[in-house]
């Protein structure tokens, strides 16, 4: 019993310090005065001034939330649409086989994923002229194309977990079924939705494997920019820059892990 | 006991030949691939009844409510509500409303807005529907809680809150899917009565679905069993129960001593059958259409049957065994007796003293006799 006691409160200790320390040195030398990025040499929000005058970096980032932005609300419908043919299609024989593939594309390798996507994108091009060249669009597309499968896994959780009769109930008190998914199921699927949201959100933000792959001149993401700076040296202002995508994204998730858990239950209480 | 009671013999619509049906289900089946759900029903229920179906898990009754609802299409046959054919009526213009066994509240909705919903898509005016809404509050005692969320509820509330909204469009039939499931034995018996009250009060058709027998007596006007998906046997509560048609309902309803019989002796107001299973001659004072050897069915329940500890004049209804067990429920003791053709017997009797030094107990021979009319024969 004691063994144990002492056992978990330090592996969980040791865990959270392996994934975090590289995280708060990062933000720690963000703040540093001095040009080294290893040599601490006095507190200072210089760097991040300097980040807000650099129209290379503005501009990516404005590009980036561009996409994140578009790219998550095109897997959204998309998604949720897939969520419901997963759930409430009934039962045919080939199901399994579509929900593994929905969920593929979140274990396969990024390279590979970028790399079809590019392959796809020449095809297309040569074939019917669109899309016409690499950049904006395409990583808009491939972004949507894996952001998709993480809505759709959200989504059909939540919807596998609607007792289906109050939908019945809305229809039985005179809904029309449209009017059953606005009043009924949109609402109780929401906060899903939100979060599925969210998550496509930071994903596509976080992106550089696929976005290297599809993107074209003149369309550079933010992760693609830090990545070129990072070859030619770590500067503290990649730093600053780092952490202020550190606090966009942990807003993201945590928003995200926050709806899903204030959903309210819906099934019968036994 | 219950609405039947109130109703003079002449006034139960069932009874007057002629009367027209409220609702009138027609050679209804439902198919479902290979298994068939519902098989070839055909059921007439009336105006202001309180009609229960009763049946096991799996004996069709929730689907014969879902397509009454517009949940499930008919694979063949017909449902008429008051002269209406409900064929390709979608469950949101029907006159029906359901109170589903889960309740199916919405849970991001206050009871208010929950009660008030199908008077909403209806487009009654806001007035309106805060002045009903507060009736319903009231007529089901929750006027206290009107602003409550659905998970802010107990079982019970959420039961009153369920029916008020399933009421408040006055549907011209109310569908009750196990409406007493989800409540304690306590609250059940409580909420029987209410129910009927408030059926009474607003004379709305009422068709409930249960698995409780007990239920369905104290509630229905009338109680259709339902086994393997085809209705055995319509009746009223005490006709279902002293003349059940069948072995199953006798079985299903209440419990029963059933003794497998041929017939010795048939007559115009007598039967007698001889029977090894109880080891006497049973003797029917009532005319039974039968021929002479065949085989069929006595069945007596357990209140019917008189213990004696010295035998009875006579020569038929008599049956001789040991008392192998006896159980004090309060009320009334059971007394399980094997026979010596090894069958055994349950008989009832109400405990009319506090304390009975000569109660009949264990291990001690008894004699079991009863009305040549208390007994029921089955022919299947």
């Amino acid at each position: 019993m004691t063994k144990r006691f002492r056992f978990l409160p330090i592996a969980t200790f040791l865990g959270f310090a392996f994934l975090y320390i590289p995280i708060i040195v990062l933000v720690v030398f963000s703040f540093n005065k001095s040009k080294l990025v290893t040599v601490w040499g006095g507190f200072s929000t210089h760097w991040y001034g300097e980040l807000l005058q650099d129209p290379q970096i503005l501009g990516a980032a404005w590009i980036s939330l561009r996409i994140a932005f578009i790219s998550a609300s095109l897997a959204l419908v998309l998604g949720t649409l897939a969520a419901f043919v997963l759930t409430r299609l009934g039962r045919f024989w080939f199901k399994p086989m579509l929900s593994g593939m929905t969920a593929a594309p979140l274990v396969m390798p990024e390279v590979i994923t970028g790399l079809s996507l590019l392959l796809l994108f020449v095809a297309m091009e040569s074939m019917f002229g669109w899309p016409a060249g690499r950049g904006f669009t395409t990583i808009v597309i491939a972004h949507t194309t894996f952001c998709l499968a993480y809505v759709a896994v959200v989504v059909q959780s939540r919807l596998s977990d609607i007792d289906e009769s109050i939908e019945e109930a809305a229809r039985d008190l005179g809904a029309k079924p449209v009017r059953v998914f606005f009043d009924i199921t949109l609402p109780t699927i929401a906060p899903a939705l939100m979060s599925g949201w969210l998550l496509s959100f930071t994903l596509s933000l976080d992106d550089l494997v696929i976005a290297s792959f599809v993107s074209g001149p003149g369309a550079s993401t933010l992760p693609m920019v830090i990545f070129s700076k990072v070859r030619l040296g770590v500067s503290p202002e990649i730093n600053a820059l780092a952490s202020l995508m550190i606090g966009v994204v942990a807003l993201g998730v945590g928003l995200a892990a926050w709806q899903l858990l204030k959903s309210p239950r819906t099934k019968p209480v036994e | 006991m219950s609405a039947q009671t109130q109703l003079a013999a002449d006034e139960k619509p069932w009874r007057r030949p002629g009367e027209k049906p409220f609702i009138r289900i027609k050679k209804l089946t439902k198919k479902f691939g290979d298994f068939i759900a519902v098989d070839d029903v055909s059921l007439d229920v009336f105006r202001s009844e309180l009609f229960c179906l009763l049946g096991g898990s799996g004996s069709g009754k929730s689907t014969l409510l879902r397509m009454l609802a517009g949940f499930e299409t008919p694979t063949s046959g017909t449902i008429e509500i008051d002269g209406q054919d409900m064929a390709g009526i979608p469950s949101h213009e029907r006159p029906t409303n359901m109170m589903f066994q889960s309740y199916a509240l919405f849970p991001h909705m206050s009871v208010e807005q929950n009660i008030a919903y199908g008077l909403k898509r209806d487009g009654v005016a806001k007035s309106e529907i805060a002045d009903q809404v507060a009736d319903m509050l009231g007529l089901v005692q929750m006027s206290n809680f009107g602003k409550r969320k659905p998970d802010q509820l107990s079982g019970g509330q959420r039961q009153r809150v369920a029916l008020a909204r399933s009421l408040i469009k006055r549907p011209k039939l109310l569908l009750l899917d196990e409406p007493l499931g989800a409540l304690d034995k306590k609250l059940r018996e409580e909420t029987q009565f209410e129910l009927i009250k408030i059926q009474e009060s607003l004379g709305i058709t009422f068709m409930v679905v249960t698995h409780d027998q007990e239920e369905a007596m104290t509630l229905a006007t009338r109680i259709g069993v339902m086994n393997y998906g085809e209705i055995v046997q319509v009746g009223e509560p005490p006709e279902i129960y002293e003349y059940p048609n069948t072995r199953f309902v006798a079985d299903f309803i209440g419990s029963v001593n059933m003794f497998e019989g041929r017939v010795k002796e048939d007559d115009k107001d007598f039967v007698r059958i001889e029977s090894q299973e109880a080891g006497t001659e049973i003797y029917v004072g009532h005319g039974v259409s039968c021929s002479p050897d065949q085989k069929l069915w006595f069945a007596i329940r357990p209140e019917k049957l008189i213990l004696n500890r010295k035998r009875p004049d006579g020569d038929s209804n008599i049956l001789k065994g040991m008392v192998e067990d006896v159980a004090y429920m309060g009320n009334l003791s059971v007394f399980r007796i094997k026979l010596d053709s090894g069958k055994v017997v349950k008989a009832t009797q109400s405990n009319r003293v506090r304390r009975d030094d000569e109660a009949i107990s264990w291990d001690e021979e008894v004699y079991l006799t009863w009305d040549e009319t208390a007994g029921v024969v089955l022919q299947s």
